[in-house]
């Protein structure tokens, strides 16, 4: 406990006493937490996205027009014992042409000439959310495109595949680069907390030659380098804020309707606080590695 | 207190700084360690204040095997030890009071303890008049009483003091040599380098006289 109380203390002289390093060690936490956060911040929204996208999946199974009232039954009796669906509908020929007039007026001429009703009936099925991820959906979808009466089935889940798959890429090349920058920020936080070394010398001298525990000798440069990597997260906070802030005040509009009146969030107060302890690690493990030149 | 028995200490192959020396010193003696320059003096005392280790032999203080010792027991072993260097090692940015408390801090003591004992040692070397003012303010001779009250903060069995004279005319080089006969008087044995005969003649103790790292003579 006194060498905690010890520790912080020496640590808060030696971090003003060289402020000016000290600001240049909390600046390389402050970026490498602010790469991550932004990461964080990326893929945990575009991931909650996912999963309301996901949620909102459906697929719909085109009836030819000679399928019969029986062929129907045995469509929506499949589905309805998949346990994959959530709900599903029936659309008439006669209800996809009116869907159809009401959705897109400008093409309306297009419909009124024709003699016929081009638009196939069809069974819309909302799907479960984890029916679509574990793949029974797939399945359903594969069984139920070899019933008779069925023309075709549309379940289009491509680009939510290839959206995954690009934000699984964005994740792992953003994560190797803050890693990187992580361990340049800790390079950097020991190099600064070493110009401390110097000039804490003469005590350290004194301090071994008492018999002074290692506590004492090592603790107030990994104090020293937590505090700079407490610092630099906290700002690293700051700046994400104020770019998320920003990002609403200037593209808000757009983006949500881009995102379907879905909102962005912010990273939650849990993952904010790891962050911050993350830059406290990363600087307390700085300064670890430059209190080996005091022991 | 302290037993040397066939102790050498080299730094390279055939060059002894010490070789093969023996020696007792019991609890609570004052003894000095003379001998002309290069002759080992502070050689041995690094060695018993375990800042390096013996080359040969056995160095056994206060039943503590020096050769032997971990990391750890270092750190317990120089507790029970003082010392006092010819260049005080005081540190420039701190206080008089504050270069007192500052070694019983980082032994772990308690704040209002560490006051107490700091006045009680800086009164005993009649400094308790100057606890606020800094090193670069005092005298040589005042800032060698702070290094000894320093050294006894931790109440010390064992003070070793390296030409603790080395940089103060001779007046006041009696006056220190006095005060370490006062700290051996209250039961602390001391152990004192200095190349100074007319000091040690004045002082007239137990003298270890070293050349070329062995003993040529004891008084
Ligand atoms: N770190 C070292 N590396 C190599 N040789 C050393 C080292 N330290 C001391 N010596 C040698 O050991 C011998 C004893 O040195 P020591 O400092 O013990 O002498 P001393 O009696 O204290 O002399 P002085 O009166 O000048 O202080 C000398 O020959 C010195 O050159
Ligand atoms: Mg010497």
């Amino acid at each position: 406990m006194r060498a905690i109380d010890y520790a912080i203390r020496e640590a808060w002289a030696s971090l003003w006493r060289s402020r000016g390093a000290s600001a240049f060690a909390v600046v390389a936490i402050a970026l490498a937490v602010t790469v991550l956060g932004a990461l964080l911040l990326l893929t945990s929204n575009v991931e909650r996205l996912f999963a309301q996208w996901s949620s909102a999946a459906e697929f719909s199974v085109y009836l030819r027009d000679d399928a019969t009232s029986e062929h129907r039954g045995a469509i929506e009796a499949l589905v309805d014992r998949s346990g994959v669906a959530a709900g599903r509908e029936y659309v008439s020929k006669a209800q996809a042409l009116s869907r159809f007039r009401r959705d897109f007026t400008e093409l309306d001429g297009l419909t009124q000439g024709l003699d016929d009703n081009p638009f196939p009936a069809s069974v819309e099925v909302r799907v479960l959310g984890e029916a679509e991820r574990d793949g029974r959906a797939d399945a359903l979808v594969q069984r139920v495109a070899r019933l008779p009466g069925v023309a075709d089935v549309r379940y289009d889940r491509e680009w939510l595949g290839r959206l995954a798959a690009g934000l699984g890429a964005v994740r792992s090349v953003g994560l190797t680069l803050v890693l990187i920058m992580a361990l340049a920020a800790g390079v950097t936080v020991a190099a600064v907390v070493r110009l401390g070394l110097y000039a804490r010398r003469d005590e350290i001298e004194v301090m071994r030659l008492v018999g002074s525990p290692m506590a004492f000798i090592r603790g107030p440069f990994v104090a020293e380098g937590m505090m700079q990597g407490g610092l630099g997260a906290l700002l690293a906070l700051g700046l994400l804020w104020v770019g998320f802030v920003a990002l609403g005040a200037w593209w808000g509009g757009q983006l949500s309707l881009l995102l379907d009146g879905a909102t962005l969030r912010f990273l939650p107060l849990r993952l904010a606080a790891w962050l911050v302890a993350g830059g406290m690690l990363v600087g307390a493990a700085g300064g670890f590695a430059a209190s080996r030149h005091a022991a | 207190m302290i037993e040397a028995h066939k102790l050498s200490k080299f730094y390279s192959r055939g060059l002894y700084a010490l070789r093969d020396l023996s020696l007792s010193v019991g609890k609570g003696e004052f003894v000095f360690l003379t001998g002309p320059s290069g002759a080992g003096k502070s050689t041995l005392l690094r060695l018993l204040l375990r800042q390096e280790r013996p080359s040969e032999g056995d160095l056994i203080v206060n039943g503590h095997n020096l050769s032997t010792l971990s990391r750890r027991d270092v750190q317990e072993y120089r507790r029970g030890i003082g010392f006092v260097f010819q260049d005080f090692k005081l540190i420039a940015s701190r206080t008089v009071l504050e270069n007192v408390t500052f070694v019983l801090e980082v032994l772990g003591v308690p704040p209002a303890q560490q006051r107490r004992r700091a006045f009680q040692v800086l009164k005993w070397v009649g400094l308790q008049h100057r606890v606020n003012a800094y090193p670069r303010d005092l005298s040589g001779g005042e800032q060698q009483r702070i290094a000894i009250a320093r050294a006894l903060a931790n109440d010390p069995l064992l003070l070793l003091a390296d030409e603790p004279t080395g940089n103060l005319d001779p007046d006041l080089s009696l006056e220190i040599m006095n005060l370490l006969r006062e700290v051996n008087a209250g039961g602390t044995t001391v152990l004192v380098a200095t190349h100074d005969r007319e000091l040690i003649r004045l002082v007239g103790r137990r003298t270890i006289t070293l050349d070329q790292g062995r003993i040529v003579e004891e008084a």
